[in-house]
């Protein structure tokens, strides 16, 4: 093994880590209302970018993190009660949170290009520098990847341990399977769909934090592409899986991270969505998707 | 007491229950009784607060719940078991029994009301860990009424439990119904299409048609015919 193909591996795990926390984002805010918060990018970059100039106005790293991911967490409420809720209600099953989602998203780009500045700007370090590393049987390990992959792991286990052993997890399983059911057996819909917009949104900003400390800046357009790469690796590992989210997540990253190693990085976005097709054509439920089991 | 008045549910242009009133004490079963569309269903999702109401109230022991949203009136005491057997069909029979209990009244430990379960309907425990969708009808149809009464409710509507069922099932079911609201004492609503079955154990009946209330009374009054009307007649 190369210490080229090691360092692409590794890179490819760690982005692929948070991409699978983006996913994890996007499978929440399914369950609980079967439609997706295309805005999750605008709100990636706006968490980095709110970090960014948070931590220039003289905040100590750690506060101005935890300050950007309330501002975005409050956000996903409010994207929640003004363009999905909105979108629901207006005749039966209408496709138009796709729109407004998406809307939202493009507005807050717009409002992060105006006030901070359309020119990417550096990213702190929050705990370890591009030039930090460990040896690990001579092959050099940066500690930002680590520390990343290490974040993304950990919310992800948590995030399970969360739906698999609490009964506010089960309940966003219920509402999943029975949204009606669920409220005449009194669980707080209204409520659990919008701490899941909120939870999703936090999710995002954490995956946006982690992705800008690997690439080292950030600009309004960031972001964009990197939810869709969350939405193919949840797609891929099949919508709705918490484990699909994971393997999909690393496939999605690993692949396209050797593929942009080897052939060229232009194609490293192609090579994904070549994969999402692929996946849709061949198990459109996903690695993971399950068919429903019942008996009438 | 449960009580409407005057109550009309819409989905838009179709009336589905036309100014129902209905007193329904503690203490004993009322039958809902009627034909296929005829309301039955309207009345209890709009006790239960998931169908739209156009006009009228419903009371629980004299508080006007009309305006409240369901998972407030769930946790009033309203248990609805809703038509066609709706569970959570992916998840296992003890999540279901688990759900169920956490956001109902709970009275008492979990681990105590699911022993109380298990040891009413034995089968429900051999089957704890299976999808409550893979069970037969009659078992879905057990674990149904403990999911309603595990939440130790103080109104109880039953759509169509006998629907779907064998016989001899359908007796088990009806025993265990009668029993829980002669110990229980609190109010119980069963929807029913089978009339004699349901009047035979009913305090008082209400036969519906097309949304409107054709004939009420007592349960032994409506099994032999009132005011010269038959209960055949009334369907018709």
């Amino acid at each position: 093994m190369d210490d080229f193909f090691f360092s692409l591996l590794l890179a490819g795990i760690s982005v692929g880590a948070v991409y699978a926390l983006i996913a994890l984002g996007l499978n929440l805010t399914f369950w609980t209302t079967k439609t997706l918060n295309f805005g999750q990018g605008s709100l990636m970059m706006l968490c980095a970018m709110l970090t960014v100039f948070l931590s220039s106005q003289g905040l100590a790293i750690a506060l101005a993190v935890l300050g950007s991911l309330a501002v975005v967490a409050a956000l996903g409420m409010f994207i929640e009660r003004w363009t999905v809720r909105p979108a629901l209600q207006s005749s039966g099953g209408s496709m138009g949170w796709v729109v407004s989602t998406l809307g939202f998203g493009i507005f807050l780009q717009g409002m992060a290009a105006k006030y901070f500045g359309s020119q990417a700007v550096a990213f702190p370090d929050v705990v370890f520098t591009a030039q930090d590393f460990v040896t690990v049987f001579g092959q050099y390990i940066s500690l930002q990847y680590l520390v990343v992959l290490a974040v993304a792991v950990a919310l992800i286990l948590a995030f399970e341990l969360f739906i698999r052993r609490t009964v506010w997890g089960q309940a966003v399983h219920a509402v999943s399977l029975d949204p009606e059911l669920a409220l005449v057996q009194g669980i707080p819909v209204r409520r659990l769909i919008l701490g899941s917009f909120m939870l999703s949104s936090v999710l995002a900003g954490v995956a946006g934090v982690l992705i800008a400390q690997i690439g080292g800046t950030v600009d309004p357009a960031f972001g964009f592409d990197l939810v869709l790469l969350g939405f193919v690796a949840a797609v891929l590992g099949g919508m709705g899986s918490s484990l699909g989210a994971l393997a999909g997540g690393l496939l999605v990253g690993v692949i396209s991270k050797l593929v942009g190693g080897y052939v060229s990085t232009a194609a490293e976005h192609g090579i994904a969505f070549a994969l999402l097709m692929l996946a849709l054509a061949v198990r459109p439920q996903g690695l993971f998707g399950r068919p429903e089991v019942s008996k009438a | 007491m449960l009580e409407l008045r005057d109550l009309s549910v819409r989905y838009g242009a179709v009336r589905a229950l036309e100014g129902v009133s209905l007193q329904a004490a503690p203490g004993g079963i009322t039958a809902i009784l009627g034909a296929n569309g005829a309301g039955k269903s309207s009345l209890m999702r709009a006790v239960s607060g998931i169908a739209p109401v156009a006009a009228g109230q419903v009371l629980l022991d004299g508080q006007d719940i009309t305006a409240l949203p369901p998972p407030a009136r769930a946790r009033l005491g309203v248990a609805h078991a809703m038509e066609g057997r709706r569970l959570f069909r992916q998840l296992t029979v003890e999540d279901n029994l688990k759900l169920a209990w956490s956001f109902g009244a709970r009275r008492g430990k979990l681990a105590a009301s699911l022993a109380e379960v298990y040891a009413r309907f034995p089968i429900l425990e051999t089957k704890a860990r299976i999808a409550a969708g893979l069970l037969s009808g009659g078992q879905q149809q057990m674990l149904i009424l403990s999911c309603t009464t595990i939440r130790s409710p103080r109104f109880l509507l039953l759509d169509e439990p006998s629907l779907g069922l064998a016989p001899i099932i359908v007796q088990q079911i009806y025993g265990f119904i009668t029993d829980y609201a002669a110990q229980s004492g609190i109010v119980v609503i069963i929807a029913e299409q089978m009339a004699t079955l349901a009047l035979r154990v009913s305090r008082q009946g209400l036969v519906l048609r097309r949304g409107r209330v054709v004939l009420a009374g007592a349960g032994e009054e409506l099994l032999r015919g009132k005011d010269g009307k038959t209960l055949a007649a009334s369907y018709l």
